[in-house]
């Protein structure tokens, strides 16, 4: 269908409201927008093809840097993903430390999209007063790995360290505070009036959308659809201390804002279980510096939907083959189908209700229309298709 | 399933009113100190006497910071081998602390220290360990 | 026109002063609205942060100024000197030193609804003179909010002036010394400020300014020497319409006369009237701080259904009361 491009509103790729670039083409009646083009692979950065030429530990940094916010979900992902290919087990305690850190990092990526949320709404009161909740969890991250953001914590074998002695109270004390203030702002966005008139309502979905669209995380559980990998597929010590799966069924992006102050408020009390429950041991085993060979597919509840990675080892130093699919690749339909029908103010609030980590989606799929083929390109043969294109000319 | 609470506009006067007289949280950094735990992650130090130059830490280095120098030569059996020493390009350094967990000598450290803007490139090339160790 | 009415013009109480006003006014905001939030707000740039906006105009104003190709290039540039001047003039006419300002006019509260029309019919020309995307988007917003706030505005302005049974600010002023029209046009006075806020293009209402989602509204495609301007007269028109409610609601810069000497008491209406505008704009502030940005349709059918009909009401009461 053709769309009139006079009415084409570029959203992105530079764009105050996006973090990371994306360009989505919104083709407007007015400010009502009928149709959305999204573009990505603004931040491609040929990561897969990086990582065929890293060893095994080296990719452990390589991959957490996909993303900032998600970062340790992406290491965790690639090390249970390794760690499935060798024949021995990882300690029980190391385990639980994973899900301790996982859930904290749950947490401060769920506070940095609704802080997110009141900056894109116009609110930046919520904004700033959430990030300042938020420094806490970075401030209990920094003192267990050493770093806030990129936390390198996980490692073949298990974890880097152990929690520093005394954090364990101080863990408990920021916990409490942290669901004493998830509690105010769930009243806050549903009494706010401003606040409730931009999200409720908005961007509605239902789960016949989910079933042909298939999106993963919040967005799914939005709508009633109860999915979580971290229920349905345990790892680290989830068969042990599960959540509670939380769903809505309003579908909207008011729904997602409680659906993800509730899963705050689930991820303390995960935290709070795996400290008291914690065994003692070992918190890391050694790990071959070769890897046996073989293929193993692994997926994660990141705190935005399904993570997945594909590793392939043929034995040697370096892996033959890894591949990620985030979550927010499988979302991006859904966010442009759900912006269908609403005003162009909309745009910000709609579209990043999937909590878009564009970092993390970017890799390049090739539609070939003439020969109706799809096909995935690797880094190597599109670096050899764009010689010979260029060679042509 | 709890009763939603009652739209009003401006809900958020009650707070607001109650940070205005709480003390702010920014940090005045550079005028004030601040308190890093004691994980911090910041620049990697290496101890010239206890680094045997056994390349561990070049091999497992994930950004490339490390290149092994030749800085003498030394006799084994009937061989001479080249004695190495490490150079530490740490404007690569991601501060990972590979390095440190696997360098079974103890040598390198990571310490404290962020404020790494310099002015030079070639400033921030530690070669204090390429002096050989007794 | 003596030498002594250009100096009160330009320096005190006029333009001079009023610019002072205005870069005091926006460290104000910036210092509430950051303390609000649990911040600190501007620190270093002189004591407490005071010179910031100062730096910030100055900054501004030292650089390049880009014109894009498409725009309309004489609109374009000298734009700005005409937005700055409306509340620049509108400003003359409040009285700050006692009952007379410095330019005075029988029916100069008219001269004051068109000072504020002005001001939005200058927006919307540098808006379309500038002929980006997102220009065009955001002056399509600023007509509509434009025409929704513009009649409770004027009734509520109205309002003070039927109590006074003047149309001039002085006379309103005046008229005040038996009471503040703050009581019994108190829905008059929340009607103002709600459409101040409009008028002024601050959240709720900063729709056509809206920097998540249209990048810069209608100041997109302005840099340089016109930025530092169009800012300054968003600071001055915020005094303005500050000082506007201070005279129509508040009784200007009366209270109790301490002083005999004609002089020192000017000083004091002078410190009366400043607490005064300080506490309008403190109220400002904190409804502006406290609220997420609204639609255009939903502001359009706040002021169309709710605050249109209360200002009649209000109009209609002080009307039966007289």
């Amino acid at each position: 269908m053709q769309y009139s491009t006079e009415g084409m509103m570029p959203f992105g790729p530079v764009h105050p409201s996006l973090k990371e670039p994306e360009y989505f083409k919104l083709y407007l009646e007015g400010e009502k927008i009928v149709h959305v083009e999204p573009r990505i692979g603004y931040v491609h950065r040929g990561i897969e093809r990086a990582a065929q030429e890293r060893t095994w530990v080296k990719n452990i940094y390589m991959f957490e840097r996909i993303c900032g916010i998600c970062s340790f979900h992406h290491s965790l992902t690639y090390t249970e993903g390794v760690e499935a290919l060798a024949p021995f087990e990882i300690p029980k305690r190391a385990k639980y430390l994973r899900e301790l850190v996982g859930e904290l990092e749950r947490i401060h990526s769920h506070l940095l999209w609704l802080g997110l949320l009141g900056h894109w709404a116009g609110f930046d009161t919520l904004f700033m007063w959430i990030w300042k909740d938020r420094e806490h969890i970075l401030d209990l991250e920094e003192a267990i790995s050493g770093n806030r953001v990129n936390k390198s914590y996980t490692t073949l074998g298990g974890v880097r360290n152990d929690l520093p002695d005394g954090l364990a109270d101080r863990i408990r004390a920021e916990m409490a505070y942290v669901e004493k203030r998830a509690e105010y702002y769930k009243s806050l966005v549903q009494s706010e009036e401003t606040l409730v008139v931009r999200t409720k309502g908005r961007g509605r979905i239902n789960q016949e959308i989910a079933r042909k669209l298939c999106p993963v995380g919040p967005l799914l559980r939005c709508t009633g659809i109860a999915r979580d990998i971290r229920a349905e597929d345990p790892y680290a010590a989830y068969d042990e201390v599960p959540p509670l799966v939380q769903t809505s069924n309003k579908g909207d992006i008011a729904s997602l804002l409680t659906l993800r102050l509730n899963e705050i408020t689930d991820s303390c009390r995960m935290v709070k279980e795996t400290l008291e429950k914690m065994p003692s041991g070992p918190y890391r085993v050694n790990f071959p510096r070769s890897v046996p060979a073989g293929e193993a597919s692994y997926h994660v509840e990141a705190p935005r939907g399904e993570l997945f990675y594909f590793v392939k080892s043929a034995g040697g130093s370096v892996p033959e083959r890894v591949k990620v699919r985030t979550s927010t690749l499988a979302n991006i339909l859904t966010a442009t189908e759900m912006l269908k029908g609403h005003t162009l103010a909309d745009v910000p609030v709609v579209l990043t209700g999937m909590d878009p980590c564009f970092g993390c989606m970017d890799r390049i799929s090739v539609v070939d229309v003439d020969k109706s083929r799809e096909w995935t390109v690797g880094g190597e043969a599109l670096r050899r298709y764009g010689i010979e294109y260029y060679r042509r000319k | 399933m709890t009763k939603e609470p009652r739209r009003k506009v401006a809900s958020a006067m009650g707070e607001m009113f109650r940070t205005i007289v709480e003390h702010p949280v920014t940090a005045q950094y550079p005028f004030g100190k601040s308190v890093l735990p004691p994980r911090f992650r910041g620049k990697l130090d290496v101890d010239p006497v206890k680094c045997t130059g056994c390349s561990v830490c070049e091999i497992v280095c994930p950004a490339g910071v490390i290149t092994m120098v030749p800085v003498g030569k030394k006799t084994i059996g009937s061989r001479q081998v080249d004695i190495k020493r490490p150079l530490f390009d740490l404007y690569t350094c991601i501060s990972c602390g590979q390095c440190v967990d696997d360098c079974k000598f103890g040598a390198l450290t990571i310490t404290h220290d962020f404020e790494l803007a310099v002015f030079k490139k070639k400033s921030l090339v530690m070669e204090k360990a390429l002096k050989l160790g007794q | 026109m003596d030498l002594l009415q250009v100096v009160e013009l330009l320096v005190f109480p006029g333009l001079t002063f009023f610019v002072w006003l205005a870069f005091f006014f926006e460290w104000l905001e910036r210092k509430t609205a950051a303390r609000m939030q649990g911040r600190r707000g501007p620190v270093v740039t002189g004591p407490f942060g005071l010179l910031q906006p100062v730096a910030d105009f100055f900054k501004l104003a030292s650089k390049e100024e880009i014109v894009p190709a498409e725009s309309d290039t004489f609109v374009f540039r000298w734009g700005p000197a005409l937005y700055f001047a409306a509340p620049a003039i509108g400003i003359a006419f409040i009285p700050v030193m006692g009952y007379q300002s410095v330019l005075s006019n029988p029916i100069d509260l008219l001269f004051m609804l068109f000072v504020l029309t002005f001001s939005t019919l200058m927006a919307t020309l540098l808006g379309y003179a500038s002929a980006g995307r997102y220009s065009t988007i955001a002056i399509g917003r600023l007509v509509v909010q434009y025409t929704s706030y513009e009649v409770p505005l004027l009734i509520a302005m109205v309002t003070p002036a039927i109590l006074a049974g003047s149309l001039s600010i002085e006379g309103v002023v005046s008229a005040q010394g038996s009471g503040w029209y703050i009581l019994p046009g108190f829905v008059a006075f929340v009607v103002f400020i709600v459409a101040a806020l409009a008028e002024l293009e601050k959240p709720p209402f900063d729709i056509p300014e809206a920097s998540t989602e249209i990048v810069g509204g209608w100041m997109t495609e302005f840099s340089g020497n016109a930025l530092a301007y169009i800012k300054l007269t968003k600071n001055l028109s915020y005094v303005f319409l500050s000082a506007l409610a201070v005279s129509l609601f508040l009784g200007g810069p009366s209270g109790p006369v301490l002083f005999s000497d004609a002089n020192v008491q000017a000083v004091i209406y002078v410190c009366y009237f400043l607490v005064k505008l300080f506490a309008v704009g403190f109220l400002l502030f904190s409804i502006k701080t406290a609220l997420a940005r609204v639609r255009i349709d939903q502001a359009a059918r706040l002021f169309w259904t709710v605050l249109t009909p209360l200002s009649l009401v209000q109009l209609a009461v002080v009307v039966l009361l007289k």
